[in-house]
């Protein structure tokens, strides 16, 4: 196994004819480790992780993967270094779940290596991390939001990556499947030591989870820090733009956050994420 | 899995014995003894020159339509995408149309045909791709483009019909699909051109099946979308071109037996595709099978000799039947 693997953005700009998304970002996230990454929609958090996970390229700048530049990689090289969990997923009728997780070894065996039918240790290991192997053979399409997110997860993992990136991971997800999405993330992370970079609307999971958080606005990073740093009602007030109070978790000593009312609207609102 | 396989081959045999025997001229007995070596010189003629290659090619020119749509489908993550909508189908309708209207190929040219409609077919994609070229391959706009291209394509037809009409009786049967008068040489036209796109496109059933999970979980999975579209594209207009060469505009074959190889093989292309082949040449060897023993039927019944019923007739009707229940149980228009 190799060693785990470095995030590093440098000076990066990315933007359409119309309007620009990142002004110059700088962030490094350090092998291992597990960052949040925090704005208001439409920030460019998911450009972000699109532009280090290499499937949009930078206007100006490098994303450097491991210490590699992403514009010299292949798309294959690329996806069996870093995976991406995308924020929603289209239906993919008549598939099963052992099906779509095998799609995950695309980059590692190929376009003709995906014609031999071939026991995939990956594979299984892969639905034996989200705990979906009971249902392998069920169709994807029939399982609930929750189900359907674990199994999303398992096709990220089977890719076997050092590095993972979750475009908000939980959202449409009930408290208990929210909690164990995150459950699950924070064990393999651990277990396999991945580097982990996850956007996340809800403020509570990135200040209990990770052990970092990067703030987004308006395509700049305006915080970098632990959330115990990080978290504070100048915070909400510059990066969420909402009112609100921080206190302390009684037994685990995160912050937690208490909004109270929206601030006037931003002048400058964007309408993409 | 497998016993699917083995009972649609026993099905697929079973239709291309019925599609042998189901012909006029020759009765289910004088069959038999050609079979067993013996029937006279017009029966053997019949059976050797006629029946077996008309046999062929329907089995022949069902798996390659069956398999360009399945692809266009997958590639276009489509539901209602099929030859008929990508400007293949049309194209070659109208390469063939024109060839046969400027006198450069006929009925009795198989081989100049047949080139025609490849060109045609080719030229009718190939403006496709110029068109939706610059959209960047969305699939949304290919399919709207493809119907655009197959609109103006079937205009330009009629156009040329109406300057030679007098070539409407001949080219009228192959705008509508029809396997009657295939011989050897269609055969060995068809056979080697669809094995060979047949091949390249199982080859890409990898990323054929990546691109059915959407652009962006295939891209993350490390396919090169763009690409593996574009070749994928290509194999679907080969196969279409080669069947619409060998047996014209057979309707809705591309666009429905996807669906049905969908529900009896699943997702899996690597399973899907060939058994999308095999269930197009069930249904048009089949169809073509019923559409002679219902023409025998008329014609006993109308007293009239010379009544054929094409293929393609008895597919279209078939075919919108199945569409409605494939558009009213598919809510969505992607997939």
């Amino acid at each position: 196994m190799t060693k785990s693997m470095g995030i590093h953005l440098e000076d990066v700009h990315f933007g359409y004819p119309a309007r620009s998304v990142l002004q110059g970002v700088d962030v490094t996230v350090r092998p291992g480790e597990l960052t949040a990454l925090i704005g208001l929609n439409g920030c460019g958090k998911s450009t972000l992780l699109r532009l280090a996970a290499g499937l949009l390229q930078p206007n100006q700048g490098r994303v450097l993967l491991g210490g590699d530049d992403l514009a010299g990689l292949s798309r294959r090289a690329t996806a069996a270094r870093v995976a991406l969990l995308h924020q929603s997923a289209p239906a993919v009728p008549g598939m099963t779940v052992r099906h779509l997780v095998r799609q995950g070894r695309y980059a590692a065996r190929g376009p003709l290596g995906m014609l031999r039918e071939g026991d995939d240790p990956v594979v299984r290991r892969a639905l034996r991390d989200v705990g979906v192997e009971q249902w392998a053979d069920r169709d994807v399409d029939a399982l609930s939001g929750g189900e359907r997110q674990r199994v999303r997860l398992a096709m990220a993992l089977a890719q076997d990556t050092r590095v993972l990136l979750l475009d908000e991971p939980t959202t449409y997800l009930d408290l208990h499947h929210q909690l164990d999405v995150m459950q699950t993330v924070v064990r393999l992370r651990e277990e396999r030591e991945l580097t982990v970079v996850m956007v996340l609307h809800d403020l509570a999971h990135a200040a209990r989870f990770a052990e970092r958080i990067v703030a987004l606005r308006d395509g700049r990073v305006v915080a970098d820090g632990t959330p115990k740093e990080v978290v504070t009602p100048g915070l909400l007030a510059d990066v969420l733009n909402v009112a609100g109070r921080v206190g302390r978790d009684p037994e685990g000593g995160w912050p937690v956050c208490y909004p109270d009312h929206p601030l006037p609207a931003l002048e400058y609102e964007n309408q993409f994420h | 899995m497998r016993w699917r396989f083995v009972a649609l081959s026993a099905l697929a045999v079973g239709c291309a014995g019925l599609e042998l025997v189901a012909g006029r001229g020759m009765s289910p007995g004088a069959v038999w003894d050609v079979l067993g070596g013996g029937g006279d010189a017009t029966e053997r003629h019949i059976f050797l020159q006629l029946r077996l290659p008309r046999m062929l090619v329907a089995l022949g020119a069902g798996a390659c339509l069956a398999m360009a749509g399945l692809i266009l489908q997958s590639a276009l993550r489509n539901p209602l995408a099929g030859p008929e909508v990508t400007g293949v189908t049309p194209g070659a309708v109208l390469g063939a149309v024109t060839a046969t209207a400027l006198g450069l190929a006929g009925w009795e040219s198989p081989l100049a045909v047949v080139l025609a409609a490849c060109a045609g077919g080719c030229a009718g994609a190939l403006l496709l791709w110029l068109l939706v070229g610059r959209g960047g391959g969305d699939p949304a706009q290919t399919a709207v483009h493809g119907v655009l291209v197959s609109a103006v394509l079937g205009g330009l037809t009629a156009m040329v019909l109406l300057v030679e009409p007098g070539e409407l009786g001949s080219v009228v049967q192959w705008l509508v699909g029809t396997t009657e008068g295939r011989v050897w040489e269609h055969w060995h036209l068809l056979w080697p051109w669809a094995l060979v796109w047949g091949v390249a496109s199982w080859l890409l059933t990898g990323p054929l099946t990546l691109l059915r999970c959407g652009d962006d979980i295939a891209m993350s999975a490390g396919l090169s979308v763009r690409r593996a579209r574009t070749l994928a594209l290509m194999c679907a207009v080969a196969l279409t071109a080669g069947a619409v060469a060998a047996v014209g505009a057979l309707g809705f074959v591309g666009l429905l037996v996807p669906h049905l190889a969908m529900a009896v093989f699943g997702a899996d292309m690597r399973v899907g595709l060939p058994g999308a082949a095999l269930l197009g040449a069930i249904v048009v060897c089949g169809a073509d099978a019923a559409a002679q023993l219902s023409s025998r039927l008329l014609a006993a019944t109308l007293d009239s000799g010379r009544l054929t019923l094409p293929v393609g007739a008895l597919t279209a009707c078939l075919g919108a039947a199945l569409l409605l229940v494939v558009v009213r149980r598919t809510p969505s228009r992607t997939f």
